[in-house]
C-alpha cells in the first residue's frame, strides 16, 4: 500500500516537468509554431537554474533566471522559424545541439567535469509540506516533498486553459493560428502576436528546469532533459494543445516513467526498462489515431 | 462624390495590372466594374483596399488624400471588402468571427454574450438572418459570405466592395445576395461591385464601368446599356464562336455504371451513370461542390468509389491505381493546376515528364535521358505557346495562363482515347483560354472522348455536344446540343424539376 | 536575352547556394572566438589548433576522415528521405542498430572469413532498413509523426544496444572491473575493413564515397530520383502523376535506413572493432550528417564535403581541447550555430527586400 503511494509520488513528480513543457508546446502549437527545441531550451534552463543557484544561493533568482534564459531560447527559435522562415524542424535541432554542447562546455569550464555534479551542501527547491495532510498515511505520502512548482504546475495548466479560452488575448491567438491570412487581413499583426505568445509561454519550460535540477537535491547530471522535450512534443499532439488535456497525456507518460524506476533492482535490467516511456510514447499515439480514425469511421456508417 | 481614384498605374514585373485608371464612387450608389479575367479590375480594388500599392496615382476618400498602407487603414477610412476567398476561422462560430479585432470585453475576458447580442442586433438591422452561436465549419457558403458582409457592417464601413461575390453561390444565393446588396444601398452604404456576370450587373448596378487590359474603357449608366454592349466593350470584339461541326458518332471510350461515394457517412456520389463517346465533347454542368470534383477523382484513381463501375476505352478501370487508369487511356486536366497540376518548385521539365518518368525514350530501365526530356520539353512549349524563358526554370514563375497551358499541353501530348478537363481555363486571360478551347476541339475531331467539367456555364455550353447536369451527386438531366435551354439547366442545376405540358 | 537571362538566372542561384554557408559558417566562428575568449584564450591559436589538428598531418586528415565517414552516411541517410518531403530524423536510430548488428553479426556468425565483411554488412544494412521502415509504418498505418516517432525510436534504440552489450553479449574477454563502457567481442581480423594503405583510412570511407557516387547517381540519373523529389515537392501532384505513394515512402525509407545502418557498421568495423555503449549517441555522428546535408542543401556530394569539414572540426577539437585547455564542445556550440543560420532564408529574403525595394524606386521615377 505505501509502495503504491510512493509510484503515485514519484508518477506527480514526473508529471508536473513535461505538463510544464508541454503547456508551452500547447501556445507553440496553438499559433502554428511548431517548436522542437522544447529539448535544448529545457535544457539550457535547467543548468542555469543549477548554476545560478550554485553562485549565488538564492533560490527565487535561480528560478528567474530559468525562466528568463528559457525565453530567451523561445524567443531565438520562434524568431528564426517566424521572421526569419527558417525550417521549424531545422531550427529546433539546431538549438537542441547548441544547448547540448553549451551546457556541456560550460560544465566542464565551471566544474572541470563532463559526469554530474552533485554538491551535497546544496539545498533544493523548498519542499511544501501541506500541514492537513501530514497525519494521513497513504495521503502523507503520496504528496510528499513536493515542491511549490508541482503544485504550480497544475495551478498553471488551468490558468493557461482560462487565458486560451476565456480571455481576449488567448482568443486571439486560437484565432490566428486557425487562420493566419484572416487574422492579418483584419489587421493583426501575425508574427508579432506569433513570437510574443511563445516566448511568454517559454518561462513554464524554465519552471520545468527548476524543477530537474533543482527538484529533490540541486545537481545537474549531463543531457539531464533526458528527452523530456520530446515526450512534451508527444504528450501536446495527444491532446491537441489544450492545456487541461495536457494534464491527462502527461500523466500518461509520467505514469510509465515511474513505473520504469519502480522496476529497477528486479529482474528486469535497467537498460529495458528505461526504453518503456519511449515505447508508451509511440503506442500512445498509435493507438490515440487508430481509435479517432476508427471513430470517425464509424460515425460515418 | 465618396471616393475618387485618379491616374492609378500598377505593374506586375513586365504585365500592366493597371494603366492609367481614374473613377470614382458617389454616396448610397451601387457602381459595377465589370471586365474579363486579368483586365485589372481587382487590382484597382485592392489597391483602393490597402493590399497593393499603387505604382502612380491618388486616392481621394471623404475629400483627403490617402495613403492605404493595408487593410486596417482602408478599414479606418470606412472601406470593407468581401474577399472572393473568405477569410474566417472555421472552428469558431459566428459572432466570434464578427467580432474578432474588436472583441467586446469584460476586463482582460470576453464579453460573448454581448457579442451574440450585438451579432443578433446587427443582422436584425440589415435583415441579414444568422445564428451568432453556429460554427462556421457548419455553415453554407451562403451563409459564410453573410458573414463576411457583417464583418465589414460591425466595423461601420460606408463603403463595402464585393470582389466576385457570385462565384461561389447558387443561384438561389445569388438572388438573396442581390436583395442584400439593395438593402445595403438603400441603408446608405456605397457599394462597389466587381464581376464578369453581366445578369447581376444590370439587375442592381446605377452605374458601370468596363475595364479592359488594365485599362478602364467605357462608363455607362445601367438604364442606358444593355448586357450586349456591354459584352462587346469588356471583350473589345464580337464574342469568338467556334465553328463546331456536328458529332461523328464513335463507339464509348469513357463510361460510369453506377458509379457512389460515401465520405464521412454522407452520399456524395449516387449511381452516376453516364459515358462519353469517341468525337465528344461531354460538359457536365452545375453548382461547384455538387460533386464534380469528387467523381472526377473517382474516374481517374484519385478517390476510390464506393460502388458502381468505371470503364475506360473499354477496360475495366475501376478503383484501380492512377498509373493502371492513365495506362489505360486516360489523361486529366485537373481542377487547380497548382494543388494538383503542377510542382511549383519544380521546373518545367520536370512538369512536363510527369507520368511519362517510366516512358522510353524518357527513362529506360529506370535511368532517365536528360536530352531528350529537355527536348521534349521545349517542344511542348513552343507547340502550345507557352511564354517562358528557359524549360529549367521554376514552373511558380509562369503566369496561371501559362502555367495552365503547359499542363494542357502534357496532357494532350498524351495522345489518350479519354481526355478530362476540369475548369481547364479557369482564372486565365482570353488569348489562353481561346487557344485552349482550340485545343479541346481540334482533339474532339480528331476523335477523342472528352468530358468536361467547368463552373462557367458558358463554357460547358459553347464546347458540349452533350450536357449532364449534377446536383447533389446525382445526375438530374441530359441534353443534346439544340435541345439545350439555360433557363431549364439552371433550374436543374439548383434542384428544380422541368413541367413538361 | 533569353540566353543571358538564364545565365544570370544559373549564376545568382550558385552565389546563393555558396554564400548562405558561408556566412552561416563565418558567423558560428565568430560566435565561438567569443565564447574562447570569455573563457581567457586566444581564439586565434585556438582555431589554428584546430585547422592543424584536423587536416595539418597525414595522421590527423586520416582522422578527419575516419571521423567523416559515418557522418557522411548519416548525411546521405537526411538526403534520401527529406528531398522525398519525409522529415525523418530516425538516423541515430538506425546507425546504433547498425554498428550493432554488423559487431554481433561479425563476432559470432561462424562463417568462412571471406564472407564475414559482407555478412556483417548486409546484417547491419537490413536492421537499418528495417528500423526506418518501422517509423514509415507508424506514419501509413497510424499517422504517427515522423519527428515524433524517429525521436522516441532513437532512444529506444540506444537503450536496447546499451542492454545489449552490458548484458547478455558483453565481451566475454572484458575485466569486469575495468571502469569503461561495456562493450561486445572484439572482431576478428577477418571481419575488420583494413586500411587502404597502412596508416591511411580505411576502406569504410571509400565504401562511403561509392554510397556518395549511388545516391547523386540515383537522385540525377533515375526515375526513382525524379519520383522521390516530386513526392517531396508536392504529394498531390505525384499521387495525380501516377506515382505509387507508398511504394515510393517504404523504397525511401529503406534506402535511407540502409545508408544509416552501414554509417555503424563502418564505424564498427573499421574504427572500434566492437560496439562500445553510447558509441554513436555519445558522438552524435548522425546529428552532423543531418547538419552536413542541410549545409549542402540535400546534394549528396556538398554532403561528402561538408561531412569531412564538420568531422574535422570535432577531430581539430580535441587537438586544440589537449593542448589549449579548451572543452571540445566549443564544436558542438559551433555545429548548432551553423545549422541556426542555415536554417533562415536570410540572404534571400535581404536579396528579396532589395529587389523589392530597387522596382518601387524604379517605378515611382517611371
Amino acid at each position: 500500500m505505501n509502495y503504491l503511494a510512493q509510484v503515485i509520488n514519484s508518477t506527480l513528480r514526473e508529471i508536473t516537468p513535461i505538463l510544464l513543457v508541454s503547456l508551452c508546446a500547447g501556445v507553440c502549437s496553438k499559433v502554428q509554431v511548431f517548436n522542437i527545441a522544447l529539448e535544448g531550451t529545457l535544457l539550457m534552463s535547467a543548468f542555469f537554474a543549477f548554476l545560478t543557484h550554485y553562485f549565488l544561493r538564492n533560490i527565487f533568482l535561480s528560478v528567474a533566471v530559468a525562466m528568463v534564459v528559457a525565453m530567451g531560447m523561445t524567443f531565438i527559435m520562434s524568431f528564426f522559424i517566424v521572421k526569419l522562415k527558417g525550417q521549424p524542424m531545422i531550427v529546433g535541432m539546431a538549438l537542441n545541439t547548441f544547448a547540448r554542447g553549451f551546457t556541456t562546455f560550460l560544465l566542464s569550464v565551471v566544474f572541470k567535469t563532463k559526469g554530474a555534479v552533485n554538491p551535497s551542501d546544496l539545498k533544493g527547491l523548498t519542499k511544501l509540506d501541506l500541514p492537513g495532510i501530514r497525519r494521513i498515511p497513504f495521503v502523507s505520502t503520496m504528496f510528499s516533498s513536493l515542491t511549490v512548482i508541482d503544485y504550480l504546475a497544475f495551478v498553471l495548466a488551468v490558468v493557461m486553459f482560462i487565458i486560451m479560452y476565456r480571455t481576449v488575448i488567448g482568443f486571439r491567438l486560437r484565432a490566428l493560428g486557425i487562420n493566419q491570412s484572416a487574422a492579418s487581413s483584419l489587421g493583426i499583426n501575425v508574427p508579432k502576436y506569433q513570437i510574443l505568445a511563445t516566448t511568454f509561454s517559454g518561462c513554464m519550460i524554465g519552471l520545468a528546469g527548476c524543477l530537474l535540477t533543482l527538484g529533490r537535491n540541486a545537481m545537474f547530471i549531463q543531457d539531464i532533459s533526458g528527452a523530456r522535450g520530446y515526450v512534451a512534443l508527444a504528450a501536446n499532439n495527444l491532446c491537441k494543445g489544450h492545456p487541461l488535456g495536457a494534464i491527462i497525456s502527461s500523466a500518461l507518460f509520467g505514469f510509465t516513467t515511474a513505473l520504469a524506476q519502480s522496476l529497477q533492482g528486479t529482474a528486469i535490467r535497467q537498460q529495458l526498462l528505461q526504453c518503456i516511456p519511449y515505447i508508451a510514447t509511440i503506442a500512445a499515439m498509435a493507438f490515440y489515431n487508430a481509435y479517432a480514425k476508427a471513430k470517425a469511421k464509424r460515425q460515418a456508417a | 462624390m465618396i471616393f475618387e481614384m485618379k491616374h492609378i498605374t500598377k505593374t506586375y514585373d513586365t504585365v500592366v495590372a493597371n494603366d492609367d485608371v481614374s473613377l470614382h464612387l458617389n454616396p448610397g450608389e451601387i457602381l459595377s466594374i465589370v471586365g474579363e479575367n486579368g483586365a485589372g479590375k481587382s487590382t484597382i480594388m485592392k489597391i483602393l483596399y490597402g493590399l497593393e500599392k499603387p505604382d502612380s496615382g491618388e486616392i481621394i476618400v471623404g475629400g483627403a488624400p490617402r495613403h492605404f498602407h493595408n487593410p486596417s487603414d482602408a478599414m479606418a477610412a470606412g472601406i470593407g471588402m468581401v474577399q472572393q476567398h473568405f477569410m474566417l476561422f472555421e472552428q469558431m462560430t459566428v459572432a466570434e468571427n464578427i467580432v474578432f479585432k474588436n472583441e467586446l470585453r469584460k476586463g482582460l475576458f470576453m464579453d460573448m454574450d454581448k457579442a451574440v447580442e450585438t451579432v443578433r442586433q446587427l443582422s436584425d438591422r440589415y435583415g441579414l438572418k444568422i445564428d451568432p452561436k453556429a460554427r462556421i465549419a457548419d455553415c453554407p457558403v451562403g451563409l459564410r459570405q453573410r458573414v463576411e458582409i457583417l464583418k465589414i457592417l460591425y466595423q461601420n464601413a460606408e463603403i463595402i466592395i464585393f470582389d466576385e461575390p457570385s462565384a461561389v453561390l447558387t443561384p438561389l444565393e445569388v438572388e438573396a445576395l442581390l436583395d442584400t446588396i439593395r438593402g445595403l444601398a438603400k441603408a446608405g452604404k456605397s457599394i462597389v461591385l466587381i464581376t464578369h456576370k453581366l445578369q447581376e450587373v444590370m439587375a442592381v448596378s446605377d452605374r458601370v464601368y468596363v475595364m479592359r487590359q488594365g485599362k478602364v474603357v467605357a462608363e455607362r449608366m445601367a438604364a442606358e446599356t444593355d448586357m450586349e454592349e456591354l459584352a462587346m466593350l469588356m471583350v473589345g470584339h464580337p464574342l469568338a464562336s467556334y465553328q463546331i461541326d456536328p458529332p461523328v458518332p464513335g463507339k464509348t471510350l469513357l463510361e460510369t455504371r453506377d458509379l457512389c461515394l460515401v465520405e464521412n457517412g454522407r452520399k456524395v456520389l449516387s449511381d452516376i451513370s453516364l459515358h462519353v463517346n469517341a468525337g465528344e465533347i461531354v460538359g457536365i454542368a452545375g453548382v461547384s461542390g455538387n460533386g464534380q470534383s469528387e467523381l472526377i477523382q473517382c474516374i481517374t484513381g484519385l478517390a476510390r468509389s464506393t460502388g458502381g463501375q468505371v470503364f475506360v476505352a473499354g477496360a475495366d478501370v475501376t478503383n484501380r491505381s492512377v498509373k493502371a487508369i492513365r495506362d489505360a487511356g486516360l489523361a486529366h486536366i485537373s481542377e487547380d493546376r497548382y494543388v494538383w497540376g503542377s510542382a511549383t518548385d519544380g521546373t518545367l521539365e520536370e512538369n512536363t515528364l510527369m507520368i511519362r518518368q517510366d516512358d522510353a525514350p524518357f527513362s529506360k530501365r529506370g535511368i532517365v535521358n536528360h536530352k531528350s526530356i529537355r527536348d521534349y520539353a521545349v517542344r511542348l512549349i513552343k507547340e502550345f505557346n507557352v511564354k517562358a524563358s528557359s524549360p529549367v526554370q521554376k514552373m511558380r514563375e509562369l503566369s496561371g495562363g501559362n502555367a495552365q497551358k503547359l499542363i494542357v499541353a502534357r496532357e494532350m501530348s498524351l495522345d489518350t482515347p479519354v481526355l478530362i478537363c476540369c475548369e481547364p481555363t479557369r482564372g486565365i486571360d482570353i488569348g489562353a483560354m481561346e487557344a485552349i478551347h482550340r485545343r479541346m476541339l481540334q482533339r474532339r475531331d480528331q476523335g477523342s472522348a472528352i468530358l468536361l467539367v467547368s463552373s462557367e456555364l458558358t463554357e460547358i455550353m459553347s464546347l458540349s455536344d452533350r450536357i449532364y447536369v449534377i446536383f447533389e451527386g446525382k445526375i438530374v438531366g441530359e441534353f443534346t446540343r439544340g435541345s439545350m435551354d439555360d433557363k431549364h439547366l439552371g433550374l436543374l442545376m439548383v434542384g428544380g424539376t422541368i413541367n413538361h405540358e | 536575352m533569353n540566353n543571358e537571362r538564364n545565365w544570370k538566372r544559373t549564376l545568382l542561384a550558385a552565389v546563393d547556394t555558396i554564400t548562405q554557408p558561408l556566412i552561416a559558417v563565418l558567423i558560428s566562428f565568430l560566435l565561438g572566438a567569443v565564447v574562447i575568449l570569455v573563457i581567457g584564450k586566444n581564439p586565434l591559436l585556438a582555431y589554428g589548433e584546430m585547422i592543424r589538428g584536423a587536416f595539418g598531418k597525414q595522421v590527423y586528415l586520416m582522422n578527419t576522415l575516419k571521423r567523416a565517414t559515418p557522418i557522411v552516411m548519416g548525411g546521405l541517410a537526411v538526403c534520401i528521405a527529406w528531398r522525398s518531403g519525409y522529415e525523418a530524423m530516425g538516423g541515430e536510430g538506425q546507425m546504433i542498430l547498425g554498428a550493432m548488428a554488423a559487431a554481433l553479426a561479425g563476432y559470432y556468425l561462424p562463417l568462412p572469413a571471406a564472407l564475414r565483411i559482407p555478412a556483417a554488412l548486409i546484417a547491419a544494412a537490413a536492421v537499418g532498413a528495417l528500423y526506418s521502415m518501422f517509423s514509415g509504418w507508424l506514419f501509413e498505418k497510424f499517422d504517427v509523426t515522423f519527428v515524433i516517432s524517429t525521436l522516441m525510436l532513437n532512444y529506444i534504440a540506444n537503450y536496447f544496444a546499451a542492454y545489449l552489450c552490458n548484458y547478455p553479449l558483453r565481451d566475454p574477454d572484458a575485466n569486469v572491473y575495468q571502469m569503461q563502457n561495456a562493450q561486445t567481442g572484439k572482431l576478428g581480423p577477418e571481419a575488420i575493413l583494413p586500411p587502404i594503405v597502412k596508416g591511411w583510412v580505411h576502406w569504410g570511407f571509400v565504401l562511403a564515397i561509392v554510397a556518395v557516387l549511388i545516391t547523386w547517381f540515383l537522385f540525377k540519373k533515375t526515375s526513382f530520383g525524379f519520383k522521390s523529389r516530386m513526392g517531396g515537392l508536392n504529394p498531390r501532384f505525384a499521387l495525380y502523376g501516377g506515382i505509387n505513394a507508398r511504394k515510393m515512402l517504404y523504397l525511401v525509407m529503406i534506402l535511407s535506413g540502409v545508408m544509416a545502418g552501414l554509417g555503424g557498421a563502418f564505424e564498427t568495423m573499421g574504427s572500434k572493432s566492437r560496439y562500445v555503449d553510447q558509441m554513436i549517441f555519445s558522438t552524435g555522428y548522425a546529428w552532423t550528417g543531418m547538419v552536413a546535408a542541410l549545409l549542402a542543401n540535400m546534394n549528396p556530394i556538398g554532403t561528402l564535403a561538408a561531412s569531412i569539414l564538420l568531422a574535422g572540426l570535432a577531430v581539430g577539437g580535441s587537438t586544440m581541447m589537449l593542448n589549449m585547455d579548451i572543452p571540445l564542445e566549443v564544436c558542438n556550440i559551433i555545429e548548432g550555430i551553423i545549422t541556426l543560420f542555415m536554417s533562415a532564408r536570410m540572404i534571400r529574403i535581404v536579396a528579396g527586400n532589395h529587389r523589392r525595394r530597387k522596382q518601387a524606386k524604379g517605378g515611382s521615377e517611371a
